[in-house]
C-alpha cells in the first residue's frame, strides 16, 4: 500500500486542474476494471461490471476525492513578487515560509509580508519568491492563474506511520485502487470508482458524478481528524485504531442502516474500526447524498494528523483496514 | 462636461440596455423584466421562446448537425434581477420599514429615490434616517443600518400609506440611465448587473437571425431570476437543459480606484469583458477560458482576466448541476455595483457582445 501511496501523493493536482493526477490514477485502475470514463468537470469514473443479472444489482459508489489544495497566482508585482489566492481551505499559519511548486516545475516559497502579526496571516498578506527580480522576469516563468502547492512529497517515519503532502485525499484514492484489485475476481453489483475533482473548494464535483451514477449506495474515502495529539479537540479518533466509520460531520448525517452495516461487515471480519464524529470540515458524502433522487451514502475515513497543512500524517494500518472494510462490504460475503 | 439621459435617437446600440435597466424587477420580482425582453425578442429571432413557472426566459435555437450527430448543447445565461428592497412594516406615521434583497452597502442607501409596485401602480419614495443634526456623536461615526432607516412615501400615517402599499410589495432604485465622459463613453444606471448580461444575449440572438447564421449546436439561452440572493434560476436552467457548455454573462465590481493596491484592483472598466479563472463559487474550465482569450487575441477583440479571486455568480450553480457542465464566466467591469449608479463602458458592452459571437462561431464546442 504504501508505495501507491507514494505514488498517489507524489503527483500535482489543485482544484480544478487535476488532469495530471486523473491520468496517474488511470493507469493504476486500468487493468482491474470494465470502463473509464472522464465527466464534464474532469472527474474520473471507473466501472467494474458486476455479476448478476441486470435489474437484480445493484450500483455502488466509492469515491475519493484527486484535487489538493493549494493556490493561483493573481498577480505579478513590479518586483517580481507574486500575489495569490488560496484554492481551498488554506491554514495560512501553516503554509508560511514553506517551498512551493508550480505546474511547470518552477519554485519558490511563500511568505508573509514582514511584520504581519501572526492573527493576519490571511491570503491577502502573503506572497511568493520564486527569485526573479522584476516581473518581467517572473512572468517568463509563470502567469496570472498558474497554480500552485506546497511541495508533494512523502516520508516513511516508522513502521506504519508516514508524513507528506496531500495525504488528503490521495491515501483515499489509494484504498480506492486497492479495493478494485481486490475485488478483480469478480463481484455481484456495479461497482463504480469515482476519482472527483474540486472537493477542497466545496465538494463540488462528487455531485455532477452522484447524478450521473445515480447509485443505491455511495462511500467517500476521505481523510478525518484525530483526537489524539497535544492540545486536540475531544474526538473519538485516534492513528492506528482502524478505519474510521463516520456517523456525521458538519455537511452530512450518514445513512443509518449503512452505518450499521459497515460496522456488522468490521466486527465480523475482524477489522480494525472506531466510529467517526467529526464536529468541523465535510466531505463529498453531502454532496452524493443529495445528487440527483439521492441515495444511501457514508464514509469510510482514514484518520488523519495535521490535515492541511505540509506535514500530514497517517498509520498505513489505517488504510489498510480501511481497503479491507471497502472490499468486505463489495464482496459481502 | 454634459449629462444627458440617453435619447432615442442618441447612441441606438444601448437603447435595448437602458430599457432592461428601467425595468422594474428586483429579486423575486421579475415578471416586468421577463415580459421586456420577450418584447425585445419577439420578430427578432428564430429562437422558441418560452416562460416557465420559477420565472425564467428560454430561447432556444436548435442547430444544423452534420450526418445525424446529436447537437452539442451550448447555453447562455443571465440573470434578470436586480438587487432591491421588500417592506416587511409599516410604522403608525406612515413610513416603510424593510429590509435588502441581495448584497447592498448600507452606505449608498440614505436619500435615495426608490420606486415600490404597489397595489395599484408604481409608488416613489426616498429613504431616509434620522437627521445628522439629531444624531448622538457615536451615531455620527457609524454607517446607519438599515434598520435604522425607513422610506417616506409621503402617507400621513399607517393607513394612508396601506392604501399604496403593504408588508411583502417589492421595491428597487429609481435611478436614471444616463451617458456621460468624453464620447459618452460611460453608462450609469440601476440594474445593469445584470440587464447588460440579458442585452449582450438579446443582442446575440438579432445578430445571429440578421446574418442568417445556423450554429452546428444548440443554442440554450436562459434568463433568469434570483441570482441575488444566491437562490438560483440558473440552476434550474441547468438541470432542465443539461449543457455540455455555459458561458454566464454578467457584471463584476471591480476596483479600479484610487486607494486600491494594484494587486487588489480585479479589472480595468474599458478593457473588455472580464474573464474569470476563479471565484468564490466556481473553479473555471481553464480550457474554455484559455480558447476564449486566444479568440479575443485573434479577432482584437478586448477583454482581460479577473485578476483577483472573489465573488460569485450563477455559474456556481450551473457548473455542478446535472452531469456537470463546462462553465465560462465572462463579466461587463462594472464600478458601484448594487448600488443606484452602476457605471459601465459602453465600450466594454461593445466588446463584451462580439467576444460572445466569435466565441459561438469560432469555438470548438
Amino acid at each position: 500500500m504504501y508505495s501507491l501511496i507514494k505514488k498517489m501523493v507524489c503527483c500535482a493536482g489543485t482544484s480544478g486542474s487535476e488532469k495530471k493526477i486523473a491520468e496517474v490514477i488511470r493507469g493504476e485502475i486500468a487493468p482491474y476494471v470494465d470502463e473509464i470514463t472522464y465527466d464534464a468537470l474532469g472527474s474520473l469514473v471507473a466501472l467494474k461490471k458486476g455479476t448478476a443479472a441486470e435489474g437484480e444489482k445493484k450500483k455502488i459508489l466509492l469515491c475519493a476525492h484527486m484535487d489538493e489544495i493549494g493556490f493561483m497566482v493573481t498577480f505579478i508585482e513590479d518586483n517580481g513578487m507574486l500575489r495569490l489566492a488560496p484554492l481551498g481551505g488554506i491554514n495560512f499559519t501553516a503554509a508560511a515560509f514553506s517551498e512551493v511548486v508550480f505546474e511547470n516545475g518552477t519554485r519558490g516559497v511563500i511568505v508573509p509580508e514582514a511584520g504581519t502579526k501572526p492573527e493576519d496571516l490571511k491570503a491577502d498578506k502573503f506572497y511568493v519568491d520564486i527569485g526573479a527580480s522584476t516581473a518581467g522576469e517572473a512572468s517568463r516563468r509563470v502567469s496570472v492563474g498558474d497554480r500552485f502547492a506546497l511541495v508533494q512529497y512523502t516520508t516513511r517515519l516508522s513502521k506504519n506511520r508516514i508524513v507528506g503532502r496531500p495525504i488528503d485525499d490521495r491515501a483515499g484514492c489509494a484504498v480506492l485502487i486497492e479495493i478494485a484489485k481486490r475485488i478483480f475476481g469478480g463481484c455481484r453489483d456495479d461497482v463504480y470508482f469515482a476519482f472527483t475533482v474540486q472537493e477542497e473548494v466545496g465538494c463540488r464535483g462528487a455531485r455532477p458524478v452522484g447524478f450521473a451514477v445515480a447509485p443505491d449506495v455511495a462511500i467517500a474515502f476521505d481523510v478525518t481528524g484525530v483526537g489524539d495529539v497535544p492540545g486536540a479537540k475531544p474526538m473519538a479518533v485516534s492513528l492506528g485504531d482502524g478505519a474510521a466509520i463516520k456517523v456525521r460531520d458538519a455537511s452530512v448525517i450518514c445513512d443509518a442502516g449503512l452505518v450499521d452495516q459497515l460496522h456488522k461487515i468490521a466486527a465480523d471480519k475482524k477489522i480494525t474500526h472506531q466510529t467517526e464524529v467529526l464536529i468541523s470540515g465535510g466531505t463529498d458524502t453531502s454532496s452524493l447524498q443529495m445528487a440527483g433522487a439521492g441515495c444511501a451514502a457514508g464514509a469510510i475515513s482514514i484518520p488523519s494528523r495535521y490535515i492541511h497543512s505540509g506535514v500530514e500524517m497517517i498509520d498505513l494500518r489505517d488504510a489498510e483496514a480501511c481497503a479491507a472494510l471497502g472490499t468486505a462490504y463489495i464482496l459481502g460475503e | 462636461m454634459e449629462n444627458k439621459k440617453v435619447t432615442e435617437e442618441k447612441l441606438s446600440g444601448i437603447k435595448l440596455l437602458r430599457d432592461l435597466c428601467l425595468t422594474f424587477g428586483p429579486t423575486g420580482c421579475e415578471e416586468a423584466v421577463a415580459d421586456e425582453i420577450c418584447r425585445q425578442l419577439e420578430g427578432t429571432t428564430d429562437a422558441e421562446i418560452t416562460r416557465v413557472r420559477c420565472g425564467n426566459v428560454y430561447a432556444v435555437l436548435h442547430g444544423e448537425t452534420k450526418n445525424g450527430e446529436t447537437a452539442k448543447k451550448v447555453m447562455l445565461s443571465a440573470h434578470t434581477d436586480e438587487v432591491g428592497f421588500i417592506i416587511n412594516e409599516i410604522d403608525s406615521d406612515g413610513y416603510l420599514k424593510f429590509s435588502c434583497e441581495g448584497g447592498i452597502d448600507p452606505r449608498v442607501l440614505c436619500g435615495r429615490h426608490v420606486t415600490f409596485r404597489g397595489k395599484d401602480g408604481d409608488v416613489a419614495g426616498v429613504i431616509a434616517s434620522k437627521a445628522i443634526h439629531h444624531q448622538t456623536a457615536d451615531e455620527r461615526k457609524t454607517a446607519t443600518k438599515v434598520k435604522d432607516m425607513y422610506v417616506d412615501i409621503g402617507a400621513k400615517n399607517k393607513e394612508d400609506a396601506e392604501k399604496y402599499v403593504a408588508v411583502g410589495v417589492w421595491g428597487t432604485f429609481d435611478s436614471d440611465f444616463v451617458v456621460f465622459g468624453e464620447n459618452d463613453r460611460y453608462m450609469k444606471g440601476k440594474a445593469i448587473d445584470d440587464r447588460l448580461g440579458c442585452a449582450v444575449i438579446i443582442e446575440t440572438l438579432r445578430r445571429l437571425k440578421a446574418e442568417g447564421k445556423r450554429l452546428p449546436f444548440d443554442l440554450y439561452c436562459a434568463f433568469t431570476v434570483r441570482e441575488e440572493i444566491g437562490r438560483s434560476g440558473a440552476q434550474i436552467a441547468a438541470q432542465t437543459f443539461e449543457p455540455d457548455y455555459a458561458i454566464v454573462l454578467e457584471s463584476t465590481a471591480i476596483a479600479d480606484l484610487p486607494d486600491v493596491p494594484a494587486n487588489s484592483r480585479v479589472a480595468k472598466v474599458g478593457d473588455g469583458g472580464v474573464i474569470s479563472l476563479a471565484d468564490r463559487s466556481t473553479v473555471y474550465d481553464r480550457e474554455f477560458v484559455d480558447g476564449t482569450m486566444k479568440i479575443a487575441a485573434q479577432k482584437n477583440i478586448p477583454a482581460q482576466i479577473k485578476r483577483y479571486v472573489s465573488g460569485g455568480n450563477d455559474a456556481g450553480h450551473i457548473h455542478k448541476a446535472a452531469r456537470g457542465t463546462k462553465t465560462l464566466a465572462v463579466s461587463a467591469p462594472t464600478r458601484y455595483l448594487h448600488s443606484a449608479s452602476c457605471v459601465a463602458a459602453a465600450a466594454d458592452f461593445d466588446s463584451i457582445r462580439e467576444l460572445i459571437y466569435a466565441v459561438l462561431n469560432g469555438y470548438s464546442f
